[in-house]
């Protein structure tokens, strides 16, 4: 569904991400796993046309997104969660997920899909995204990204900021997602939290792909147990 | 004294107005337009040459506000280009040269064309009595238009998607992105309602007393004044702030003297600053 060539991207002329190749197919969950710094959220901004590509190319279904500007890739299917979240702090958690079928109209199947997958949005439409808690702003994060009805799910770092427990409903909530067929791509820094809802991934290192693999191939590597996973 | 206050009101609408149309640009980008004023004055120009020559009043008035919206998206097709291109202090640095020179240029031409320009719609009728003050029909249909235009544009920022697109694009731009709005487009759409708004203060003001063409400045300050009491991209606090702005000028206009009323108000917007820096409805 997804297939990335060659990217490279960066800011002020300086190359963060290299020569990154990468694949997504229909249904599948991709984990991009790296440390801090290593270029995960430069090469999703790229997809989503936050910034532009330096070279390489950005292909979905077939159709060429390589910088096209960010609000077309959105409407071409590509609903991406940044982990600041860009929500709109002075509106409704209601509005927020108007907004996220704009320029359509907000679906009501997929609204109450969205309510069934985070109850608490349901009881808190009324209240002002800004006085949310952390957590609940995630999931409004994704909900809103939802209400687009996206071909393709980005999400960055979406356990930023949220407590141990939470994380892991958060991660429950995305295999629900993955259950009901939607094509999911991660980028995370717990990797064991990653690679446990994954079918592959890929192992960001220094705005290259270092490693690839099914989700257990890369949980039984030594390189990956050693610098991801504490395993001494 | 209430008749200073209602005088107060039937300006402080056109304030609001004017600030509305000012508060907009600025949210959606950081932009104080500067040659706001003469946008307004330009659309009155426009309306008082079709008027002598002979045509309807209400062809006058729809052609200034077209004027009006026209130039407004002249700018932001052509001089804000390069200004939304930068980011942060450079953006609004840029903006303020940028705009100021276009006021000089408009305010400039018009003045040399036309330096006894001004627009007056005289509308006949006996003065209608309100709270027993005897109010004049120009300032009653002033009033109306103001509150109209007022509704609707209330309107269309709660209730439509682009409005409430428009309302994203000032909270958080990136987020607007994300969800499929062009914040471009947008920008052009509300330098057009921008300017229209102006060609609406150009008509309305033109019918409780003359507007004339060296009053440019004048109005810019008003509605930055408004903009700053209001807060930043509130359409409801830009009207509030016009309102309460109109009856202190009136009131101290009447009390003290026309001199001072500039100043009043300039103190009005430092004072919010210092308390309430967000503005009376600003976030």
């Amino acid at each position: 569904m997804l297939e990335v060539e060659g990217l490279a991207a960066g800011y002020l002329g300086e190359r963060v991400i290299d020569g990154i190749d990468l694949e997504v197919r229909t249904g599948e969950a991709v984990a991009i796993v790296g440390s801090n710094g290593a270029g995960k959220t430069t090469l999703f901004r790229t997809i989503a046309g936050l910034l532009p590509a330096m070279s390489g190319r950005v292909v979905l279904d077939g159709k060429e997104l390589t910088r096209r500007p960010a609000h077309r890739i959105s409407r071409a299917g590509v609903a991406y969660v940044p982990a600041e979240r860009h929500l709109f702090p002075a509106m409704t958690l209601k509005s927020n997920l108007v907004l996220g079928a704009y320029p359509r109209r907000p679906d009501p199947a997929t609204l109450e899909l969205v309510y069934d997958l985070f109850p608490r949005l349901h009881e808190r439409q009324r209240q002002q995204a800004g006085t949310l808690s952390g957590g609940e702003q995630q999931m409004l994060a994704v909900g809103r990204a939802l209400m687009a009805r996206p071909r393709l799910l980005m999400l960055d770092e979406p356990t930023t900021g949220l407590a141990p427990i939470i994380a892991q409903t958060a991660f429950a909530a995305l295999e629900g997602l993955k259950k009901e067929g939607m094509t999911l791509l991660i980028a995370e820094q717990q990797v064991p939290l990653a690679l446990s809802v994954a079918d592959r991934g890929y192992v960001l290192e220094n705005g290259r792909i270092r490693l690839s693999g099914s989700a257990e191939e890369l949980e039984r590597n030594p390189e990956v147990q050693r610098a991801y996973l504490g395993v001494v | 004294m209430t008749a200073v206050v209602l005088d107060g009101i039937v300006l402080g609408l056109a304030f609001g107005l004017l600030g509305v149309g000012m508060t907009l640009v600025y949210g959606l980008g950081g932009v104080l337009n500067l040659a706001y004023g003469q946008i307004v004055v330009l659309a009155a120009i426009v309306a008082s040459i079709v008027m002598d020559d002979g045509r309807a009043t209400l062809l006058a008035a729809v052609l200034g506000v077209l004027a009006a919206a026209g130039v407004g998206v002249l700018l932001d097709l052509t001089l804000m280009r390069p200004v939304y291109r930068e980011r942060g202090e450079e953006r609004t640095l840029l903006g303020l040269l940028l705009t100021l020179g276009a006021a000089f240029v408009i305010g400039g031409v018009l003045t040399w064309r036309y330096p006894d320009g001004a627009l007056y719609i005289n509308i006949t009728g006996d003065p209608v009595s309100v709270l027993g003050v005897p109010m004049t029909r120009g300032s009653i249909w002033a009033s109306v238009i103001a509150l109209a235009v007022a509704a609707l544009l209330l309107l269309f920022f709660g209730a439509t998607t682009f409005g409430r697109g428009v309302r994203s694009v000032i909270q958080d731009e990136v987020g607007a992105r994300l969800v499929g709005i062009n914040p471009s487009f947008v920008r052009t759409v509300i330098f057009a309602l921008s300017g229209a708004l102006a060609g609406i203060v150009a008509i309305s003001t033109a019918m409780v007393g003359p507007l004339t063409v060296n009053a440019g400045f004048e109005l810019t300050t008003f509605a930055l004044i408004v903009t700053v009491v209001g807060g930043l991209g509130s359409v409801a606090g830009a009207f509030l702030a016009g309102v309460l702005l109109g009856v202190v000028q009136s009131l101290s206009a009447h009390y003290i003297g026309q001199y001072i009323t500039t100043i009043i108000l300039l103190g009005a917007a430092a004072l919010t600053i210092l308390i309430r820096p967000r503005g009376l409805l600003g976030r």
